[in-house]
Formats: structure tokens, sequence, C-alpha cells
């Protein structure tokens, strides 16, 4: 016998399920800053050739509260280094971030939840056991079960509170992982790639879906994408980073109300976003493999049997 | 759905039949042309199954005692493999540490040891039960440590991203993991200890099977060896599918 | 993922992992002559360290370790030779057919689960006690991996490639050469791996079960005669060997992925 759910608890699934028309433009929803970064700078020690790698150069970002931000940029350019380091997951070798005001010591529980890219549901448990396991992780036991189910019904998985990970498909099981995110009930969300290993048509269904969720939940979003389509259909902002070390390049705003339609991006408005967008990665990724083929070659050059 | 159905019964029913057929041909070559002081047809040994080994109480309780060494050896095997792979596998030192050494001790052909066994512990169960344990402790030590080692690294994330504390971390990431794994080390763990119980009880040929075998073997009576080995593989065969059952039962979820 | 799961590499922990290797091997040794010098162990138990050094030396001078050693290794050999040719041949033949495949996979790795210890009264009845039987046992014991491992990597090579070879004009004698036998190489060689430490093991297995010459045998005379010392110098010897096989066997492994 569980107590009754608390005003807040009630409102957090009521939230989910409540439609908030939502309107504005570059400045969505409040001027209240969820995360900053101060000065981010990130050194990887090297392994065996003390070789170390600068990931992240000074790097600086206010996300504001609300917003759908998202990271662009070439691979390597530590746009995932850049995400674990605000959600307290990294500790950067320099600056600092704060939530909320308060510095960032360590992971966030109650104002960060994550989606990687592949699913961190526990393969031994249940959907419906990981979302215990899970709020038994966070510390707030109370009321679980209605949150759960709450947040599975806003994904369309009820029914499958009951099956395993492993008897569900790909895009199933992501579905899953967010609705686990939005059961956690954070202030922020924080996505890496969460459609990458998923075919397109799915990337596009659940991409409105997000959609939709941000246009209800009023939460922050910071997403990590290689995909322009999907950065220019999901962002308020789009923060363009360079290649390695990484740096802000440049912050474009799409001025576009949340829930955005498919239909958003058949018009003129989104291919030239696009396109801009692009002109300014096409050096980045350039430079990119520039490197890499640079890397190959030193690595021939001092092994001679290649 | 019922094509692929009648294909998979095919096969069970074309692989009775194939070894029907085995039993056929093994029935005509030994009635016609085998020397019966060296092989028995089926239908001899099916004969003898009853009066000579079920029928005779020394040769069942011979089976017995080996059904008896084989549980216990395997159940030390099991407790004292886990206990030894968690002291192993607690720490990146002792693991790379050690683990090289369990290894080539596992490399080491074990039937060597077997004299050295019977010196030390006499011909009684406690030898054949000990060269069981040596065998079959092996991979539960192996599996343990590959399962306190191979936790995906990106649960681990999640688990922490989401505020997990280190017991929670082990309790819900770290054992269950563990536990799967050392579930399928435990196939080769029964196939291990029968190996090394087997081995010792047909060295000490006093007693036991080991005499049985031999009694049979010297006395050119192929029917009732026949039989007893029967016996004994189909006690392999059923304590096989028996730890196939209690995996399958606890990895439900793959 | 994240950087905390990149852990740099420390110099001092290869170190510490040799110190405790060599830290356990000099605690076994000390443990041994501890307990040969204060304890009241039975000789017969735990001989005296310099009495076995004694005896491993005049195992070598006599000339007696390698006598038992030749019949052993040339026992092994041969069993080892009948397993490969057979059990490539069976393999390359089951996997020609996937229905047979289907059928016959099956058995034999349920027959792999059934140690075939079971059935070595058999071989004693059919070849006696001697060299005929251990043989026989050893071969059939190692046959097994080897059919299994071919069976896999035949039946897995992809048929694409056949066909591009024989629509090149490749003739059978020269698709066999150029095309099955290197891409099945790898898997052979693992199964080929695997069933000699198996035919080892299993000869000299039955060689102390029964048989009249070879390094087990020499192990047993060894225990019924009560030479515990000459006992103990053979089991160093044989202990030594396997790990040389051992790091033999990994060299070999790692060469044949980075040729």
């Amino acid at each position: 016998m569980s107590p009754a759910p608390t005003d807040r608890e009630r409102a957090g699934v009521v939230r989910i399920e409540q439609y908030r028309d939502r309107t504005g433009g570059t400045t969505s929803g409040s001027d209240a800053i969820a995360i900053s970064a101060q000065h981010v700078t990130q050194r990887f020690e090297g392994s065996d050739r003390q070789h170390s790698v600068l990931a992240l150069d000074d790097l600086s970002l206010e996300i504001r509260e609300g917003e759908f931000l998202c990271l662009l940029g070439p691979s390597g350019c530590g746009k995932s280094t850049l995400l674990n380091i605000i959600g307290g997951m990294t500790k950067p070798t320099a600056g600092e971030v704060r939530i909320g005001g308060r510095a960032l010591i360590g992971p966030a529980p109650r104002e960060v939840a994550f989606v990687f890219q592949e699913s961190t549901l526990f393969p031994w448990y249940t959907v419906i056991e990981n979302f215990a396991v899970a709020s038994e992780f966070q510390g707030r036991k109370s009321g679980w079960e209605e949150r759960a189910r709450g947040a599975l019904r806003a994904v369309g998985m009820e029914g499958f509170a009951g099956h395993y990970p492993n008897q569900l498909s790909i895009g199933m099981r992501q579905r899953i992982n967010l609705a686990r995110a939005l059961f956690l009930d954070t202030p922020i969300l924080l996505m890496d790639e969460p459609f990458a290993a998923l075919d397109e048509q799915t990337r596009m269904v659940l991409g409105e879906d997000l959609s939709v969720l941000l246009a209800r939940t009023g939460k922050t979003i910071v997403f990590v994408t290689h995909s322009l389509a999907e950065a220019v259909f999901l962002a308020d902002r789009v923060v363009v980073m360079t290649a390695r070390p990484g740096r802000i390049k440049a912050v474009s705003a799409i001025d576009e109300p949340h829930p955005r339609s498919p239909d958003f991006m058949l018009t003129p408005r989104f291919s030239e976003m696009r396109n801009a967008l692009f002109a300014l990665l096409r050096d980045e990724i350039r430079h990119t493999v520039a490197e890499m083929r640079e890397a190959r070659d030193e690595r021939a050059g001092s092994n001679p049997d290649v | 759905m019922s094509a692929a159905l009648a294909s998979r019964f095919g096969i069970r029913v074309q692989r009775m039949v194939l070894l029907l057929a085995l039993f056929l041909l093994w029935e005509i070559t030994a009635r016609l042309f085998g020397d019966p002081g060296m092989i028995a047809a089926p239908s001899q040994v099916l004969g003898a199954l009853g009066p000579r080994i079920f029928g005779d109480p020394r040769v069942l309780s011979a089976i017995g005692l080996t059904l008896f060494e084989l549980t216990v050896a395997f159940i030390c095997s099991v407790v004292f493999g886990v206990v030894i792979g968690l002291a192993i596998g607690s720490s990146s030192i002792s693991r790379r540490g050690l683990m090289p050494i369990v290894l080539l001790l596992y490399a080491i052909p074990q039937a060597i040891l077997l004299p050295l066994f019977v010196l030390t512990l006499g011909i009684g169960p406690l030898c054949k039960i000990a060269f069981g344990f040596s065998h079959g402790v092996f991979p539960v030590i192996l599996s343990t440590v590959a399962g306190l080692r191979g936790a995906s690294p990106l649960l681990l994330s999640g688990a922490r991203s989401m505020g997990a504390g280190r017991l929670q971390i082990v309790r819900h990431l770290l054992f269950p993991h563990m536990v799967s794994v050392l579930f399928a080390g435990l196939r080769l763990a029964m196939t291990l200890t029968l190996l090394g119980v087997l081995l010792a009880e047909l060295f000490v040929s006093t007693t036991g099977i080991g005499y049985f075998s031999q009694v049979f073997a010297q006395t050119f009576d192929p029917a009732p060896l026949f039989a007893l080995i029967a016996t004994l593989a189909a006690m392999a065969v059923a304590l096989n599918e028996t730890v196939r059952t209690i995996e399958r039962r606890f990895t439900r979820w793959k | 993922m994240s950087a905390r799961d990149r852990t740099p590499m420390f110099e001092s922990k290869s170190a510490a992992m040799r110190a405790v290797q060599v830290g356990f091997l000099g605690l076994l040794l000390g443990l041994w002559f501890i307990a040969t010098s204060v304890t009241q162990v039975h000789r017969l138990l735990l001989p005296d360290p310099p009495q076995v050094w004694h005896e491993m030396q005049r195992l070598v001078v006599t000339g007696e370790l390698w006598r038992a050693a030749r019949v052993t290794l040339l026992t092994v050999g041969q069993a080892y030779g009948i397993a490969v040719a057979s059990g490539l041949l069976i393999g390359f033949c089951v996997s020609r057919s996937r229905h047979a495949v289907r059928l016959l996979e099956p058995v034999l790795s349920g027959f792999f689960a059934i140690p075939l210890t079971l059935f070595f009264p058999l071989f004693i009845l059919f070849f006696g006690i001697g060299t005929a039987s251990k043989l026989a046992y050893g071969a059939l014991y190692a046959l097994l991996p080897v059919a299994l491992a071919s069976i896999a990597a035949f039946a897995r090579i992809d048929p694409l490639l056949i066909r591009a070879a024989a629509a090149m004009g490749a003739r059978p004698a020269a698709l066999l050469h150029r095309v099955y036998l290197p891409a099945a190489l790898p898997g052979v060689l693992s199964g080929m791996r695997i069933a000699l430490v198996i035919c080892i093991a299993a000869v000299l297995g039955g060689e102390t079960l029964v048989s009249t010459a070879g390094v087990g045998y020499a192990i047993k005379v060894a225990e019924e005669l009560m030479e515990v010392a000459r006992m103990y110098a053979w089991l160093i010897f044989v202990v030594l060997a396997s790990f040389a096989l051992n790091m033999l066997l990994s060299m070999a492994e790692r060469w044949s992925v980075e040729p």
C-alpha cells in the first residue's frame, strides 16, 4: 500500500498528458538559465605514447530553461564529451558547470536524465522492474508505479510493461529508454544520438513524438546528433561545433514553435537553414577526414608491415 | 509456420530413423560377424540390463556411489569455484596476477595427477570426489571471473547517471551479470567433473564401477559391460540436461 | 563513451602483477621446504625437495625421461594425425550438405557432453592392454573437436565467394585449394589446437589407466612402488612441458590472427 502521490508527483504525471500550447520564437520558455558551462576544457591523457588529446577547448555555453538545444558537429568533435560534462558524468579538466545556479560535482539524478545511443535497460529485469530499479537509484520510491505506467503510456508502450528488453525491437527499447528518462521527472533531459541505431522511418516517427513531448512538458533538452535534418527539425537553437579540439563555431536559432509537424520539413525555410548548417559544417568535416588520414598514415609509417 | 514445424518435426524423426538404422546395423553385424567375446548386439545388451546391472545390487550400488561422488564433487566445484573466482576477480591486480596461474594449472593434463591423488587420499570416495572437484572447479572460476569483468560499461554509465550507489550497482548490475555468465559455465563444469570422477573410478579397479568394468572386460563378457556403460552414459546425459534446464530457468530473459 | 571509461594504463600495474605471480611461486616453494623440514608430514606424501631434484637429474641422465617421453609423443603424434585427417574429411563431407549438417551436428556436439572416458573399458576390450587402446582412445577423443570445427568452418564459407570463383573459371581442384581451404583455415586451426590439448590429455589418461610404457605409465609405476620422489620428479617435468606447450599454442594463435 503506497501512500497517495504528492501533488508534485501527480502534477508530473498530469504534465505529460496535458497538452500545453507553446508559442514563442528563439527565446522559447523563460529567460532563466538551466545549465551554464563556463570555460570548459577537456584533455584526455594518452594511453601509451604520452599523447594527450584536447577534446574541448575553453568552451562556454548557456542553455535556457525549456529550450531544445542541439549539439551538431563532425565525429570526434567532442559533442558526447560535452554532454557528459554538463550532465555531471565526467569532471572537466578545467572550467565549471552550474545547474540551476549550483556548481555541478557529479551525477545529478534529480536534475538530469540521460538517454544514450543504445538501450541502458537491464536485460535481466522486465520493463516495469527496470523502472522500479531506476526509482530506487534516484531515491524517489513512493508512487513510482503510477508514474512509470504514465510514462510508458506517453510513448505508447504501456502494453509491454511485463516484457523483457530482449523480447522487444530496438525501436521499442529506445522508446522505453525515453519513457524511463521522462519517468525520472527531471527538468533536464540529455540525449546522445538516441536515434542513431534506428532505421530512417522509426527515427522520423520518434523525432515527431519527441517534438510533441517537448511541447507538453516544457523540459530543457540537449540533443547530440550527426543529422542536419534532425537538428533543424527538433531544435530551438543549434550549436555547431568545430572539429577536434571542440569549440563553438556558431549558434543558429530555429524560429518555429513546437510541436512541429513533418510539413515543416517541406518548407523552403527548413532547406535554407539546413543548407546554412551544412555550409558551416562542411569545412569541419573535411578537416576531420584529413586528420584521420594523417593519423592513419602516421601509424602506417611506424609499422612497415601494414 | 506449419512448413517450418513440419521440417523441424522431420529433422527429429530423421535423426531417430538414422539412429535406429545404426542400431539395426550394429545388431546385424554383431550377430553375424562379431566376435562374441568382444561385441554384444543391442538386443543382448538390453537383455543384460535387467539381470546383470539393475538386478545386481553390487553393480547398482557402485553406480549409486559414482552418482553420489559426482554430485558432491559438482557442488564443491560450484561453491569453491565461485568463492575463488570472486576473490581473484574482485580487483584488477589480483586478477591479472593470479589468472595466468589459474590458466596454466588448467592446462596441465590432470590424468597424470591421478596416482598422486590416490596416494594421498586413498582409494575410497574421497579421492574420486577430490579428483572430480579438481576438474570441475576451473570452468567455474573462469566463468565467475569473466562474469565480474564483462558488465557493460554502457549499463554502468546509465546506472550512475540515475544516481546508483556502489552497493546498488553491485546488486542490480554486477551480480545478475555474473550469475548469467556463471550458468553458461556450469554445463562444462558438470561434464568435466564427470570426467574426473570417471577417470578416478576406472583407475581404482579394486572397487566400484572400475572393478566391474575391468571384470567384464577381462572375462570377455561384453553384454553387461555395454549395459553398464550405457547406463552411465544415460546418467551423464540426464545430469547435463538437468543443468541445462536450471540454466534456462534462470536466464529466461535472454 | 564518457572519459571515465577510459582509464590510463599504469606502468606500475604490470610490475605489481609480476610481483604477485613470483610471490605465489615463491610461496609454494617456501611452503614445500618448510613442510618437509619442520612439520611431520609423512615422507611418503611429500618428499624432500632435494630428493626430488636428485630424481629429476637421474631421470634425465639415465635417459629414462626421454625413453618414456618418446613413447608418449609417438602415440600422441599418431593419434593426432589420425584424428586430424579423419576429422577434416568427415567435417568437409558433412558440410557439403546443409541437411547433413542439421542432422548430424547436434549429435556430434551431444557426444562432447558425454566424456569419452566412459567408453574406455570398451577400448580395452577391443584393443587389449597396450598401445593400440590408448592410440584409438586419443584419436577418437581428438577427432570430435576437429570434425565439429571443420563442419562449422566449411559450412560457413560464403557461397558467394565460391560462385564468384567458379564463374571466373576455377576447376574443382583449384576451387578446393584456393577458396575452400584458405577460407576454412582459421576455424579448422582453432579446432586443431583444442584437439591437440585433448589428445595429449587422453593419451596420458590412457597410459595412466592401462598400458605398458610411456609417461603416464611411468608415473603410475612410481606410485605403485611408493617411489614418491620419482613420481614428483615426473610430475614436475610434465607440468613444465604443459606450460611450454601452452605458451607455444598461445603464440601460434596470436600469429594466426596477424600473419
